[in-house]
């Protein structure tokens, strides 16, 4: 094989690439859904754990669980792929904005909710649900710039044992409730 | 010199393989209009990339119908950097 031929090949198969991960798109309100369901889990959240209703954690992590498992199933639907990158960091929030800015106000809500100021709790859990969605804006720019560094997320197992650690520590707050 | 890989040299195959990168499984027909090629052109160059474990197909659904995902293997995947990095030598002339 003659350098320019290397070359062409190289080149048409990159484009190719580019040209998939340019025609990946989300579903219609998909951003702006994900945003409010966790802003939804982090007030409800903060609310439960303020006075332990349980019912309160328990409806904002099933709504979440809901509107993830919704969304993700539509991607697939819309673009014939499947991302791995897109569900862990997008929707399951693995990467650091996402995190970060969770972990900062769902702490935030909660201390709110103890002092009972439920006007800072709603701001924390719209800032919350914010972050999130524009850091999934952010993430899948930087995945159609680089797709082959972005594609895959964490590996099953990983989000399995994160899943089972939500589910026992849920299952800590209704026994100790 | 790094050598390359008689299974992807195919322009096609290449085509193919760094396209499955981009995802972590893909649905056979959009795999099909991402290359520009027929059902019978994919499906011929994915047994012979089967057949040597570098991609890996799965019946499943899309859309309500049966179809074929297909996604690359981790030997697929390192057969390509692989690959890849054989075709940067070549490029750059590097004996």
């Amino acid at each position: 094989m003659e350098s320019n031929e290397a070359s062409a090949a190289l080149d048409e198969a990159e484009a190719s690439r580019a040209a998939l991960a340019g025609r990946i798109a989300t579903p219609p309100w998909f951003f702006t859904s994900m945003g409010a369901a966790i802003a939804v889990q982090i007030g409800t959240t903060a609310a439960g754990a303020s006075d332990v209703t349980v019912w309160l954690l328990v409806a904002g992590v099933t709504v979440l669980a809901a509107v993830a498992g919704i969304q993700l199933a539509r991607f697939r639907r819309l673009n014939g792929v499947w991302l791995g990158g897109f569900a862990s960091r997008v929707v399951f929030g693995t990467g650091t904005v996402a995190s970060v800015s969770y972990a900062a106000a769902l702490g935030g809500a909660i201390w709110a909710a103890y002092g009972s100021r439920w006007w800072l709790v709603g701001l924390f859990s719209l800032a919350g649900g914010g972050a999130y969605a524009l850091s999934g804006r952010r993430w899948l720019r930087t995945y159609r710039s680089e797709p082959a560094d972005h594609a895959r997320g964490e590996s099953v197992a990983w989000l399995a044992a994160l899943g089972v650690m939500a589910a026992a520590g849920l299952a800590l707050l209704l026994i100790n409730s | 010199m790094a050598e390359l890989d008689e299974h992807v040299v195919a322009p096609a195959r290449l085509k193919l393989m760094t396209t499955l990168t981009a995802v972590s499984e893909a649905e056979f027909a959009t795999v099909r209009d991402a290359l520009e090629v027929s059902d019978s052109v994919l499906s011929k160059h994915l047994s012979a990339l089967e057949e040597v474990d570098y991609v890996k197909r799965r019946k499943g659904l899309h859309r309500g119908r049966r179809t074929t995902w297909i996604s690359l293997t981790p030997h697929g995947r390192k057969a390509l950097s692989a690959h890849v990095g054989a075709l940067r030598e070549l490029i750059n002339g590097i004996d």
